[in-house]
């Protein structure tokens, strides 16, 4: 069943088209958007684990930044999915692409449960030194992005 | 010596044979190149906007920069290192590739501009203009077509 459908999804107009002529132009977009939203992501981590922007509140340099993130996120799923449906029997087969959408997920659940759980105390430590609970969710975020860049990269050499 | 032979000799040194022959070393390689550039693209984007006056606009320009422009460098001589292990270990990808040196030249003139935004952001204090908007915007600009070029690589071997 999930087979068929995603040979539908390739056979579609749109993937054709993808497939056959726009692979490196979204491809190129899918890798600037995932930049930003790493590069974005690792200068608030950074100041979560209490090593970077220590003269700045978190809550202010996550409200500066995170915005610009979740763009770039959105953008990056909207040419992810468009870049999936070019060849999405082959990426459904490929392990680093699988492994990279674990990651992704888990990267999701450490961010919801920083802030549901870590971020309520934020204001004893907004402006001083990130307790313990915080830099594990800054570090575990680290790894989390890294692995899914590479992972990203290795799904190339894979297909 | 041509560039054709360059290349030859090039692609029979023992390094290039180590990262050939070892399983992974290319696309390890390429994701450390990756990272170090998302890490250079989110700190040119914070810079460009304080610049433009926007941004992180709690911290003076000055200081941001003397934070940011020393780990732009840094993430500028990663670049250059895995960039240079990628050519040495494939030469036949970049050294007859139109789009590498388009990359080059572009990568050339980012840097240039890394020189004279963080000379501008260490100035005193002054009102962004509309010069210094345009400026951040061209800088992005830059890094924008320097990811471009580096993906189009891969297209045009």
């Amino acid at each position: 069943m999930i087979v068929e459908t995603l040979q539908w999804l390739q056979g579609t107009a749109l993937a054709v088209s993808i497939s056959e002529r726009w692979f490196p132009f979204v491809e190129s977009v899918h890798v600037i958007t995932m930049a930003m939203v790493a590069g974005t992501i690792f200068i608030v981590d950074t100041r979560l684990m209490g090593l970077t922007s220590r003269s700045l509140a978190f809550t202010y340099l996550s409200q500066r930044l995170l915005p610009w993130t979740w763009w770039a996120f959105g953008c990056s799923v909207l040419t992810g999915t468009l870049l999936f449906i070019a060849n999405a029997t082959g990426y459904y087969d490929n392990a680093p692409f699988r492994w990279k959408m674990l990651l992704m997920l888990l990267a999701g659940v450490n961010m919801l449960y920083f802030q549901l759980v870590t971020f309520r105390g934020v204001a004893t430590w907004d402006s001083g030194n990130p307790p313990l609970p915080a830099r594990t969710a800054g570090i575990s975020s680290i790894l989390l992005w890294s692995g899914v860049i590479g992972l990203g990269r290795w799904i190339g050499f894979t297909t | 010596m041509s560039l054709r032979a360059f290349g030859r000799w090039l692609e029979s040194t023992s390094l290039s044979h180590l990262i050939q022959t070892t399983h992974g070393a290319i696309a390890d390689i390429q994701v450390v190149h990756i990272l170090a550039l998302a890490t250079l693209f989110a700190l040119a984007l914070n810079l460009s906007l304080r610049i433009a006056g926007r941004g992180l606009t709690q911290e003076p320009t000055s200081s941001l920069a003397r934070r940011f422009v020393p780990a732009i460098w840094i993430c500028l001589a990663i670049l250059l290192l895995t960039g240079t292990l990628l050519i040495v270990a494939e030469p036949g990808r970049a050294i007859f590739n139109r789009v590498f040196y388009t990359k080059m030249c572009l990568v050339l003139v980012a840097v240039a501009f890394t020189f004279w935004l963080s000379f501008l952001a260490r100035r005193r204090e002054r009102r962004p203009t509309r010069l210094h908007a345009a400026l951040a915007g061209a800088y992005m600009l830059l890094w924008i077509s320097v990811i471009v070029a580096g993906r189009l690589i891969a297209y045009s071997v």
